[in-house]
């Protein structure tokens, strides 16, 4: 039988941010087509080396449950769904590509992803503002502004949006948008 | 290998295909997970259903930019097209990868699963019987996200999918709603789509 339950709780964190992580690079993925950003294009592949670091944690931590062979099949379920996770990341990576490779997205695909002119901005939080300790929810942005967030940089982490998140002195956030929001958006982080 | 059809081409704009294509491939991330995490085999085989819908798509949307291109300027224009239905292509057989975790009967160690139901939203499958008093009834009209905290994601009407559907959407028998909330929510919204609760 399975003893540690500190290693189970870390397998649960690495799946989470497996998850998290996979799909905040298909949003990521989608807006560098869209807004023919290469600078997001390069976020998403190098999440997905983030992505390469995290599935090997994962199968670690899965091997050194040290399970029976009885288990064996509740933990092949983990191994499984790490490696189909990181599926989706390369396929977000795959879209990412098209970007760095200066495809110049045709307007059908534009039309697909979002209707409206849109654009990405990326901000970081000063010390002094008033939406430290806020929580994504609280910070209301997209009521305010327009834009909402598509991810969250702190240090070397990425963070996805959800709305429980607090925001950080020194968080960079990365927002998309219509451009007129913009403006907004930067007076209301920076303020 | 049964169930394989010919697929054969419509003139479908590729604009429509693509929008569909994304969205399904991003619903099926989200079943897939709550499939394997939840033990759930009923939203597995939806997964299922999806992929086929997804494998069609995918066929319309070659075919159609194939025709599309003239030479090798519309050729240059046009190859990302293709390479975007790969990827959603590609996460779609992702998905149905981790719900025939559930299906072949792997599963997921039962603690683990403990812990995520902790962190994580469920989603369910829901079935509109005949006696339920949601027939008839908007969407909007039943404020689910106010009154029980539970969203619809997609409806399954028949062979139909209805992704994200709209506020003005007439819930009907048969319907089979995808959706995603607490437990508790779901539970009620499960009793009223039998019968057994006649107010939410």
């Amino acid at each position: 039988m399975v003893k540690n339950k500190k290693t189970f709780g870390r397998i649960v964190e690495n799946l989470v941010e497996l998850k998290d992580t996979s799909e905040m690079m298909l949003d990521l993925a989608y807006s560098s087509l869209l807004l023919k950003s290469k600078s997001l294009a390069e976020e998403v592949q190098f999440l997905e080396e983030h992505m390469d670091d995290l599935h090997t944690e994962l199968e670690l931590l899965v091997l050194s449950c040290g399970f029976n062979s009885k288990e064996s099949k509740d933990f092949l379920g983990l191994i499984r769904l790490g490696l189909f996770t990181e599926t989706i990341a390369d396929a977000a990576a795959q879209i990412a590509e098209l970007v760095l490779r200066g495809i110049e997205p045709h307007p059908v695909l534009k039309m697909a992803i979002e209707e409206a002119e849109k654009s990405v901005v990326r901000v970081t939080v000063p010390k002094k503002s008033k939406l430290i300790g806020q929580t994504i929810k609280k910070a209301n942005i997209p009521e305010e502004t327009g834009m909402w967030i598509l991810a969250i940089r702190r240090g070397n982490r990425w963070i996805r949006p959800r709305p429980k998140v607090i925001i950080e002195a020194k968080d960079t956030l990365i927002a998309s948008g219509y451009a007129d929001g913009e403006k907004d958006f930067i007076k209301l982080i920076k303020d | 290998m049964a169930d394989i059809e010919k697929v054969e081409y419509k003139p479908i704009s590729v604009r429509d295909l693509l929008i569909e294509v994304k969205d399904i491939s991003e619903l099926m991330i989200d079943l897939a997970y709550s499939a394997a995490l939840f033990d759930n085999e009923e939203l597995a085989e939806e997964v299922m259903d999806l992929e086929k819908q997804v494998k069609t798509l995918t066929y319309l949307i070659n075919m159609n930019a194939m025709l599309a291109a003239r030479d090798a300027e519309d050729a240059e224009a046009l190859v990302g097209v293709p390479m975007v239905a790969s990827s959603a292509e590609k996460i779609s057989d992702a998905a149905a990868d981790i719900a025939t975790i559930v299906l072949k009967d792997i599963r997921i160690h039962p603690i683990i699963r403990d812990v995520f139901r902790k962190v994580e939203e469920q989603l369910a499958r829901i079935k509109i019987e005949s006696i339920s008093f949601l027939i008839s009834k908007r969407i909007d009209e039943l404020k689910l996200a106010a009154e029980i905290g539970v969203n619809i994601l997609a409806i399954r009407r028949g062979k139909r999918w209805i992704l994200d559907p709209e506020d003005e959407e007439i819930i009907q028998e048969e319907d089979i709603l995808i959706v995603r909330g607490t437990q508790k929510g779901i539970e009620e919204l499960g009793k009223a789509a039998k019968g057994k609760l006649k107010e939410l």
